[in-house]
């Protein structure tokens, strides 16, 4: 009896936590029993199949994409020694501070016709106008390059940290079977990654499709662009949210096969015989290679577009760095961290109940909320205003609308909609620690919350930490939610970007464009100096 | 983490009881952003001692907030550019009509909504724009929205994606005028001559004409502007400087014309103060002032837009096809434009 009531908070609390957030998901989803208008007919005969087409197209090159530049970098970083590593080492995470339509904006601004690219190629070797090096980056190409390179250090991040924990004795062990450097690299490297991997790539193909700005200005046709020109153009919020109900459910089904094709496996090594991997060192040619590959990346994810940003910023006066940048910027961290520091202690408070007593309803609701992250930001925040709505009039039963335009409110949101990169980098961080410290926990009769408090949270201090700053960072670059849930004047770095992105304004947009890197920047080198000193072996 | 547990709940709670109201305010809901705005709702309220708060934010997202709020929604006024949002807020019945003899006074009959719910606050007009480099007036003579499907354009015509709302009201304005079938036609022969998959914004169409890449471009009148002040670099403002604004269907209808307009919202906590508001924006010295920084074209008859716009004329003729129509048709339009492939 005693056991049971130490028990009951870590196995109903969360559930109803996950309830709780769940909802606006929910509420979206159930928008697949309303009914189904006519103007269905109309997408299905017409523009469903490019919708579709197109967005598997993107999410198929940007995951490829992705998949080779986030484990070749890891893989390098974590086996060779060779100019620059220490740098490149940290630096690779720096594209995360770029929000994929800042990107996007900047790619345009470079690469069109008469863009800066374009143009000083022109200055340089006194071309005709009429010559245009550079291809056009308008396209579902274009696309997949922005998003490969904002997003793939959330790959490069969970491979890093798996490559740094496989065990030497086993790398030997495939040498001694007569694996060269390459065979090694994917037979035994990528299969003991896996999880993480999987795990790091489902955010980025989330992301991937639930993205409006970038492919919008790309005019690239994705199903979540015809999820908004439903919803604006026809009208049709309904239509709108049935299509991202199924946007959502294909995510679903992603998130089943991949927990099915999993489930026999388990992927903690054994920690006493574990031995860190050795570092070899390249020479030369293949040291120089080596950093090229490492720099390719940050340029264009990070130097290239920070670069052209800083060159608008100085093109258009600076006037937005004054008092009210100060208040911006202050409204962004202060919101950012807490919804940061909830969504982690959600996530592993969550994460810890289902190890302890893992059942279906758990897992499943645990992973509609990790879904999130998949629906296009507005109409999530649709879902919310609506949750909200109902809760202030029935709960709160104020002639005051309570929640809607709260702080809390914009907080909640930022749960809900960053839930998925909290509970991620928990779920590979449980993985990690074997079972038998469970176990050898319990026969020590240390269970409930001095398990997860002597034992777990010890062990998973750098998930803790490294989820507060992806959510940090993420909330940073939040938008659609910002905007239509915030108090009266109220904003965040995000807002003042978008007054002046909604109209292309991107010259004067680059002030705050900037600032929203800078600040994202903060937990990104937090989270590099964790980087620098986790190296098993320390050195 | 428990003391970092405490503090957050602490912080959250401070900040809930932070939202409490001042006696004297307007609330706007507004999806026109404009850095002269601030300066503005300072001025009313440095004359009329009444505060100004403001939400901007995507106009479609806005009405689902103000929808799910119902009754209890802070909001006085949704302040929204294109006509079609407004008829859509119309709709749902969420304005109320305006009762003032001295705004209706000022705003003509084709610039007010059903039952005077909303109004213009400001106009545009979606023209034609062309480089007399590469294209001469001679070739211009009379051209119609409808000459642009003529295939003498093959291949010369730059306009932005159907995706935009100003795209779908004009679209909709053919169909009041021209029906569903004989628009669709227009919109085929319209694609034709595109002269790339549409992308960009109005100022890349714009700025496609003044390089040569295009003979014709569809934009909105105040872009030439914004571009000609030099404030979004020196690229556009050098484009901008080789473009000249040709206005279609002078001998028939007029220019395509669409607003910046606002309505008083029907659970308005604050409606005297959104009619004071109002007025204010209708008021000669503000609609000086507002046009002058947006380039668009006042409300307010004797009064000119900014110098970079009266340049191209000012006497042109304009549609006076009421805008409520453009929210009619919408999503006819939309449609319309999926079938003729015009992305």
């Amino acid at each position: 009896m005693f056991k049971i009531s130490t028990f009951l908070p870590w196995t109903s609390l969360p559930y109803l936590i996950l309830f709780f957030f769940s909802l606006p998901i929910i509420i979206v989803l159930s928008s697949l029993l309303g009914d189904w208008s006519e103007n269905w007919i109309h997408l299905y005969n017409y523009v469903l199949f490019d919708y579709i087409s197109t967005s598997i197209y993107l999410v198929l090159g940007v995951s490829i994409l992705v998949l080779v530049i986030g484990t070749v970098t890891a893989w390098l970083i974590c086996s060779y020694e060779f100019y620059g590593k220490r740098f490149f080492e940290w630096a690779l995470i720096l594209p995360l501070s770029i929000p994929p339509y800042i990107l996007a904006y900047t790619f345009t601004g470079l690469f069109d016709s008469y863009g800066t690219a374009n143009n000083l190629i022109r200055v340089i070797f006194n071309l005709d106008t009429s010559f245009i090096l550079f291809p056009n980056v308008r396209n579902t190409l274009g696309a997949i390059v922005v998003f490969a390179f904002t997003l793939y250090p959330y790959v490069y991040l969970v491979s890093r940290s798996a490559f740094l924990n496989q065990s030497q004795s086993m790398l030997e062990a495939g040498r001694m079977l007569g694996l060269n450097k390459v065979q090694i690299f994917y037979k035994l490297g990528l299969p003991i990654i896996r999880p993480g991997l999987i795990g790091g790539l489902m955010l980025v193909i989330m992301e991937t499709l639930s993205d409006f700005g970038a492919v919008d200005h790309f005019a690239v046709q994705t199903f979540t662009t015809g999820i908004f020109r439903t919803w604006y153009g026809m009208y049709d919020l309904s239509t709108a949210m049935q299509l991202a109900s199924l946007l959502l459910l294909f995510v679903g089904l992603f998130f089943i096969f991949e927990r099915i094709s999993r489930k026999k496996a388990r992927y903690t090594s054994n920690t006493s015989t574990f031995r860190p991997p050795k570092i070899n060192q390249l020479s030369g040619i293949k040291s120089c290679a080596a950093s090229l590959v490492c720099f390719i990346p940050i340029f264009i994810g990070f130097l290239l577009p920070v670069s052209e940003l800083t060159i608008w910023a100085f093109q258009y006066n600076l006037d937005f760095f004054n008092h009210k940048f100060i208040t911006t910027m202050t409204n962004t961290i202060s919101l950012a961290i807490i919804a940061a520091i909830l969504c982690a202690s959600f996530a592993l408070l969550i994460n810890f109940s289902i190890r302890l007593k893992k059942n279906t309803l758990s897992v499943t609701s645990n992973s509609l909320l990790s879904m999130g992250y998949a629906v296009p930001g507005l109409i999530l925040a649709v879902g919310i205003v609506q949750l909200f709505a109902w809760l202030d009039k029935s709960i709160f039963n104020d002639t005051r609308i309570i929640l809607t335009g709260s702080l809390a409110g914009l907080v909640f949101a930022y749960v809900i909609k960053s839930y998925a990169l909290a509970n991620s980098t928990f779920e590979s961080g449980f993985e990690r620690i074997s079972r038998s410290i469970d176990d050898s926990a319990k026969t020590l009769n240390s269970g409930g919350l001095n398990l997860l408090r002597r034992v777990h949270f010890p062990l998973l201090k750098t998930s803790f930490l490294t989820s507060i700053l992806l959510v940090t960072s993420e909330v940073v670059k939040e938008l659609p939610a910002t905007l239509i849930l915030r108090p009266f004047n109220f904003d965040t770095l995000a807002v003042s970007t978008y007054i002046y992105a909604a109209e292309e304004r991107m010259i004067q947009a680059s002030a705050p464009a900037i600032a929203i890197v800078i600040t994202g920047l903060i937990p990104i080198i937090i989270l590099t100096k964790m980087i620098r000193s986790s190296r098993p072996t320390g050195r | 983490m428990h003391k970092l547990l405490k503090l957050t709940s602490q912080l959250i709670l401070l900040t809930l009881l932070m939202s409490t109201s001042i006696a004297s305010e307007v609330n706007i809901y507004t999806s026109r952003h404009y850095d002269s705005d601030e300066a503005l709702y300072a001025e009313f309220t440095k004359t009329t001692g009444i505060q100004v708060n403001v939400i901007s934010g995507s106009g479609n997202a806005l009405m689902e907030r103000l929808k799910a709020e119902g009754d209890t929604s802070p909001a006085d006024i949704f302040f929204t550019v294109d006509a079609g949002n407004l008829w859509r807020v119309q709709k749902e019945g969420y304005f109320k009509s305006i009762n003032s003899k001295k705004i209706n006074e000022i705003v003509p009959n084709n610039l007010r909504g059903p039952n005077d719910e909303w109004i213009a606050i400001a106009k545009r007009a979606r023209v034609v724009f062309y480089n007399p480099d590469n294209t001469s007036i001679e070739e211009l003579s009379n051209l119609s929205y409808e000459d642009l499907a003529d295939p003498r354009w093959n291949g010369g015509i730059a306009i932005r994606s159907s995706n935009n709302m100003y795209n779908q009201s004009l679209v909709a304005s053919l169909i009041t005028n021209h029906g569903i079938e004989l628009t669709e036609k227009w919109a085929k022969g319209l694609v034709a001559n595109f002269i790339r998959k549409p992308q960009g914004n109005d100022r890349a169409q714009i700025i496609a004409v003044a390089n040569g890449e295009a003979k014709l471009a569809v934009a909105n009148s105040y872009y030439v502007g914004i571009m000609l002040s030099g404030s979004a670099g020196n690229d556009q403002l050098e484009a901008a400087k080789k473009v000249k604004i040709y206005f279609p269907n002078q001998d028939n209808r007029g220019a395509h014309i669409n607003i910046s307009g606002a309505g008083i919202l029907k659970y308005a906590p604050n409606s005297h103060n959104a009619i004071k508001f109002l007025e204010f924006l209708l008021s000669e010295r503000v609609q000086r002032y507002m046009v002058n920084l947006s380039f668009e074209y006042p409300v307010l008859e004797n009064i000119e837009p900014h110098p970079s716009i009266a340049q191209f004329g000012l006497t042109f003729k304009e549609d006076q096809t009421s805008v409520a129509d453009y929210g009619k048709y919408n999503l006819n339009a939309v449609q319309l434009m999926d079938r003729a492939g015009w992305q």
